[in-house]
């Protein structure tokens, strides 16, 4: 058995009183393997005490070449890619990508693909914040809304999972339209191949269920005493550095600037739906949480609006059975769950484009880290981490 | 889609705007003005991109003003214009296309759909330019990936360091004479896909394969052609 040093003891109430107590500075390593990086982060700190004095972010460790990988596959084969960039929204990620390939080609897909393109774009939102919602408050230390938040995910993903085949990366778009749905099958054309049985009453229900959530979240997260402290005032992006370092999505909108591609941009008939674009006051990670709540109301709002007024009509424009895409260049960017994402794609004529800029939403959220990160305490860092929300497949590429 | 259309409305000076001249563009109210903010020698809208042209010597010049009012900065990268491919295709003029970098800086409004590309070129035999961090810090992660990627040194840059890679790492990955080294030791079935498509000719293995991997969008489509 060890003694306690009593010396030790008093040292520990010495630093309680006296703040001037003189604390060599240290490096401290967090990652690659935390679970608070949500992936392979790694971050080199430069502490003084319970003060961060810098941080140094080191990225890469996901780095997969997608935009190398672009430049040897077929426009088709890129869905498969690109579903793997931000892959707890798989399916958003392809839908400025295919829009891309659309307007070069000069397709429009059907309107019944639009509104299942945007059904489902809505529900990988719902999706992608709610394990926000799961893993925040859980990096805070409360355990318990990760039940919660899952359980009503997984609402979420069967459906997915039943229109698209897949849970996490659907690769459900195509060229001009969207992919019949699994079970139909695309050798037998006979067999009606659409949205599976009952797809558009189950989404009605679990609209339902996340609108229940939502309120128990309320109950559980957002009141919450503590979860108040620690992320009330902690972490604050005024909204000009936001946009400086190019946060876009939620950790825009929670700095106060009411931004979203959504109402700007149209991919998706986004105008044909009421919705309201959340935004925060203070831009610290309360806000940051608060507006992805009520983003996930909105997002259910979308829904049931789109579901009730879905048009009937095919899946599928009719395209070129090899997609040859004339010269041209093009930019496409579209409101992903985590913020910005765009393509830009240079086709030179042929089956492959020449190249492909991907920009990915994390990968700007994340360079804010250094900057936010100074001066911050070390308590405090994991929370303000987690409340940008970012997937470093998303930042790596 | 919708009754907004923000297609390929050609607003640029030197093609044709005739045929679409009747649709009013989304780019209609700014992009001159735009280019005019930024000193623009040329400027293209194809697709509804907005495309500024300026000298290397004005890159930092002309983001710096743009950026009061466009103050969202989204993008930065390069594109490898290259005679010489190991992988991929070749640009489609190659006879007469002039090696170079093309540098590209997306940027755009915060208030409405207002963006543009800053974009210049860069010779190959002398691969710099003028860094973007002192006027917009979010530019830093991306010209170290440019940097590494492409071999073009940012100057003014505070710290140049790899961001992906590791330090080890030699060579420049995006550029098109760089092979794909996975692809050197063992060709990849994907290959097959790239070099023999199926034929156009409906045929019952086409089927099969169309169905099987993953790519079936034209099994329909083929059908009724």
């Amino acid at each position: 058995m060890t003694q306690l040093d009593p010396r030790a003891a008093m040292h520990l109430s010495d630093a309680a009183v006296s703040v001037e107590l003189a604390t060599p500075e240290m490096t401290l390593n967090i990652g690659p393997q935390h679970p608070s990086t949500h992936g392979v982060l790694r971050l080199i700190a430069k502490v003084d005490g319970e003060r961060v004095e810098s941080v140094d972010p080191v990225i890469g460790y996901m780095h997969r070449g997608y935009e190398k990988l672009t430049e040897v596959r077929t426009y088709a084969q890129i869905t498969a890619l690109v579903n793997r960039i931000d892959w707890v929204a798989g399916f958003a990620n392809e839908i400025p990508f295919i829009v891309a390939v659309e307007r070069l080609l000069d397709i429009e897909a059907p309107e019944r693909a639009q509104w299942i393109r945007l059904i489902l774009t809505e529900m990988t939102r719902i999706s992608s914040h709610l394990l926000f919602m799961s893993s925040y408050p859980l990096e805070l230390g409360a355990a318990t809304p990760l039940m919660y938040a899952l359980r009503e995910r997984e609402h979420v993903m069967d459906l997915i999972e039943g229109a698209t085949g897949g849970r996490f990366h659907p690769n459900f778009n195509r060229v001009g339209g969207v992919k019949p749905a699994a079970g139909g099958g695309s050798t037998q054309k006979k067999v009606s191949q659409d949205l599976p049985a009952g797809f558009l009453q189950g989404t009605r229900d679990a609209m339902d269920q996340i609108d229940l959530v939502c309120d128990e979240l309320d109950e559980l997260v957002t009141g919450n005493e503590l979860i108040m402290a620690r992320t009330k005032g902690v972490g604050i992006i005024p909204p000009d550095k936001a946009m400086e370092f190019g946060m876009s999505g939620p950790n825009l909108r929670a700095s106060g600037v009411g931004f979203d591609l959504r109402k700007h941009e149209n991919l998706l008939p986004y105008d044909r739906f009421e919705f309201d674009v959340p935004v925060g006051h203070n831009g610290d990670c309360y806000d940051r949480y608060v507006v992805r709540l009520a983003e996930i109301r909105q997002a259910v709002r979308i829904v049931r609006q789109a579901v009730d007024s879905i048009p009937s009509g095919p899946l599928q424009a009719k395209v070129p059975r090899i997609i040859k895409v004339p010269p041209g260049e093009i930019y496409v960017r579209a409101e992903n769950p985590k913020g910005e994402m765009g393509y830009h794609v240079i086709s030179q004529g042929g089956r492959i484009p020449y190249r492909v800029k991907i920009r990915s939403a994390s990968f700007s959220n994340l360079s804010v880290l250094p900057w936010l990160l100074e001066g911050a305490l070390v308590p405090d860092l994991v929370a303000i981490m987690g409340s940008l929300d970012f997937v470093l497949g998303d930042v790596d590429r | 889609m919708t009754d907004n259309p923000s297609e390929p409305t050609d607003v640029s000076p030197s093609d044709d705007a005739s045929e679409e001249a009747v649709e009013p563009s989304p780019l209609d109210g700014f992009a001159a003005e735009l280019a005019e903010l930024a000193g623009a020698e040329r400027w293209s809208a194809e697709h509804g991109t907005l495309k500024l042209e300026v000298d290397r010597d004005r890159w930092t010049e002309s983001v710096a003003a743009l950026r009061p009012r466009l103050p969202f900065f989204s993008w930065l990268s390069a594109v490898d214009w290259s005679k010489e491919t190991t992988v991929g295709e070749p640009a489609a003029d190659v006879e007469n296309m002039e090696e170079r970098f093309e540098i590209l800086c997306r940027m755009s409004s915060v208030t409405s759909a207002e963006a543009a590309i800053v974009t210049t070129t860069v010779p190959k035999s002398d691969p710099w330019i003028d860094s973007l961090v002192p006027i917009a810090g979010g530019a830093e992660w991306h010209e170290r990936e440019t940097a590494e990627m492409f071999g073009i040194a940012f100057r003014g840059h505070p710290n140049l360091s790899k961001l992906y890679l590791p330090d080890s790492f030699e060579g420049h990955p995006l550029l098109k004479t760089y092979p794909l080294l996975a692809r050197e030791v063992k060709p990849w079935p994907g290959t097959v896909d790239v070099e023999d498509m199926p034929s156009t000719e409906n045929t019952e293995a086409d089927r099969m394969s169309a169905s099987g991997d993953g790519n079936g969008d034209d099994a329909e489509a083929g059908d009724e052609t």
